[in-house]
């Protein structure tokens, strides 16, 4: 039996705005080391249930613990780091200040403060430009400024919400191979982001929010690997041995683009599709297609994107979007 | 608490938000100080008893005129947006996520706001009472002066109270109007009740403006305490001062009033703060 206290624990968690929007009835674990992402559109309730868990909003309903302690606890907050979607740091402080005010609210001093200041501005990449003021930082330094203080308490949960929007592609790699580390250290990892690369990279489990509702959660990989598809680049092609193809493999295969089919225009090397379960099947259709004659240009695994499973999952839903 | 404390004297300091205050306070001290060589002219002369008390206490009037009034926009303007604001930014949500509770920040920036700003009305009290002994003589009776001090200096608690109660539920800029509007109300109530005195009016229609500047007076009570500031160090010899000075002073009951006005607004601040959603 496994005795260890969930990071996180809630049960039907509600916050229920005047309007109607928040989110409702949340039961969710996650488990100490996990790394969770937690995917939605915007206004789907993300945002508020991640400011419930730090302690920002009261719930309306159910109840929640940080490692065994309820939400709105003292206790609780001394085991969190959190960066939030939207925060800036006072402009007249310089980031080594900011990180020392930060210090100071969570009681650590001196020596040890000056030390842990270092190092983080160190990890995320703002070194000596800590004695700068935070007004010369462009978003993407505020960004990591951010991070930093969300790390300065070496926190044993961090919430991050969208913690790499601002950054360009060189800072969200960084930033991703960052939160890697932090979860090899053990650090459980609560993401909020709408950056699917990130949570693919990073998350073990993942929740859809959707309008309030949390509607899908499970693991990752389940995600991924719901399908796997095949893509083949093939001249010589004929319409004809589309079916011969299906009847020899086993195999639905389609072509990827249909508009090709109806213009006929088959000089051209043309893609096609097929759902396969393990890499045999894929050599066997490599086989077909050069015993047919015709000619193999490249042939490359399709993994589904958590994108595409995101975009799947809420198109054709009715979404309240952040307005209204 | 000492780091909310610390943090709120440092933003004061490096928004230069004391600097300008500093430097434009020693031009009016400057202003001041000729104005009180003016109307003290005959002091160094001796002359008339009554006539220099009635001198003095026009330079007391225009001094803490001026006084009243910087201390007061101080209060408001560097408390306005103290909640909303720094909400509104995104300062606050990483700040009350930290392991300490709301109500250490709540009370760490209202002492980081009222000691500051307490001090600077320390330092133009004494300027003003220095600058006027210098040209019109003051009183030596130094329990009037501590007196005087502490109704001076007790405006500044009912202001940052009442600013941070406002900033918990209006927006920056809409609170800043807010504690515009209320001080202003305070102020006119005061001016009421000196043209009160200073008109020739029926006694009904005294009794009636009498009322409204009690009123006026009672919703906002900083103006009142410099009123009765100033009666305190004249003595009730102000009165030569149409608009400046004169009308009744704010009894004891308004004081303890004000008093009881400072606590409340600290407390129901308190409150709105710990319920508030960020």
């Amino acid at each position: 039996m496994n005795t260890v206290i969930p990071a996180i624990h809630t049960q039907a968690l509600s916050k229920i705005y005047d309007n109607g929007r928040g989110c409702r009835n949340i039961t969710l674990t996650v488990g100490q080391g996990e790394a969770f992402g937690f995917l939605g559109p915007n206004g789907a309730g993300k945002s508020t249930f991640v400011k419930t868990l730090v302690g920002l909003v009261r719930a309306s309903g159910g109840n929640g613990a940080l490692f065994g302690h309820a939400i709105d606890s003292l206790e609780a907050r001394k085991q969190i780091g959190y960066l939030p979607e939207l925060y800036r740091y006072p402009e007249w402080l310089s980031g080594e200040e900011v990180m020392k005010f930060h210090a100071g609210l969570l009681g650590i001093k001196g020596g040890e403060a000056k030390r842990r200041i270092r190092e983080r501005l160190d990890e995320v990449g703002i070194g000596k430009r800590g004695s700068d003021r935070v007004k010369q930082y462009s978003k993407g330094m505020q960004q990591r400024l951010g991070l930093a203080c969300a790390l300065l308490g070496d926190p044993k949960l961090l919430f991050l919400d969208e913690p790499s929007s601002a950054m360009d592609p060189v800072g969200r790699r960084e930033v991703r191979e960052l939160l890697l580390e932090l979860k090899k250290r053990g650090t459980t990892l609560f993401l909020n982001s709408h950056l699917m690369e990130d949570v693919e990279t990073v998350c073990d489990r993942m929740a859809l929010m959707l309008n309030g509702d949390m509607i899908r959660s499970g693991l990752v990989e389940d995600v991924l690997q719901t399908k796997v598809r095949w893509r083949f680049k093939v001249g010589g092609f004929s319409p004809l041995i589309l079916d011969w193809l299906r009847e020899e493999s086993g195999l639905s295969i389609a072509l990827a683009d249909p508009v090709h089919d109806a213009e006929a225009d088959w000089d051209m090397p043309v893609w096609l599709e097929a759902d396969v379960s393990d890499e045999n099947q894929a050599g066997l259709l490599n086989m077909l297609l050069i015993e047919q004659g015709m000619t193999l240009y490249e042939s490359s695994m399709q993994k589904e994107k958590l994108e595409d499973w995101f975009v799947e999952t809420v198109s054709g839903r009715d979404q309240r979007g952040e307005r209204g | 608490m000492n780091t909310i404390i610390a943090s709120t004297w440092q933003e004061m300091l490096r928004r230069k938000m004391l600097l300008i205050t500093f430097v434009l306070t020693a031009l009016f001290l400057a202003v001041f100080w000729f104005i009180a060589d003016t109307v003290g002219a005959d002091f160094a002369n001796g002359g008339d008893l009554l006539m220099q008390y009635a001198r003095r206490s026009a330079i007391l009037s225009l001094g803490f005129f001026f006084g009243g009034f910087v201390v007061a926009f101080l209060a408001i303007f560097s408390s306005f947006s103290v909640i909303s604001g720094e909400a509104e930014q995104g300062v606050l949500q990483s700040v009350l996520t930290r392991p300490i509770p709301r109500w250490k920040w709540y009370v760490g920036r209202w002492i980081g706001y009222v000691s500051l700003i307490g001090t600077y009305a320390l330092v133009l009290f004494a300027a003003i009472l220095l600058i006027t002994n210098v040209h019109a003589g003051m009183t030596r009776d130094y329990s009037d002066i501590a007196v005087s001090l502490l109704l001076f200096l007790g405006a500044v608690p009912v202001l940052v109270g009442t600013s941070m109660v406002g900033s918990t539920v209006f927006s920056g800029i809409g609170n800043g109007v807010f504690m515009t509007m209320l001080y202003g109300a305070g102020w006119l109530g005061g001016m009421v009740e000196k043209v009160r005195g200073a008109l020739p009016v029926e006694s009904e229609v005294e009794a009636t403006l009498s009322r409204i500047g009690a009123l006026l007076s009672l919703i906002m009570p900083a103006d009142g305490l410099n009123r009765r500031m100033q009666y305190v160090l004249t003595q009730g010899a102000g009165e030569t001062i149409p608009f400046l000075t004169g009308g009744n002073p704010p009894s004891n009951a308004f004081v303890w009033y004000a008093g009881v006005f400072a606590i409340f607004a600290f407390g129901l601040g308190l409150w709105l703060f710990r319920r508030k959603d960020f």
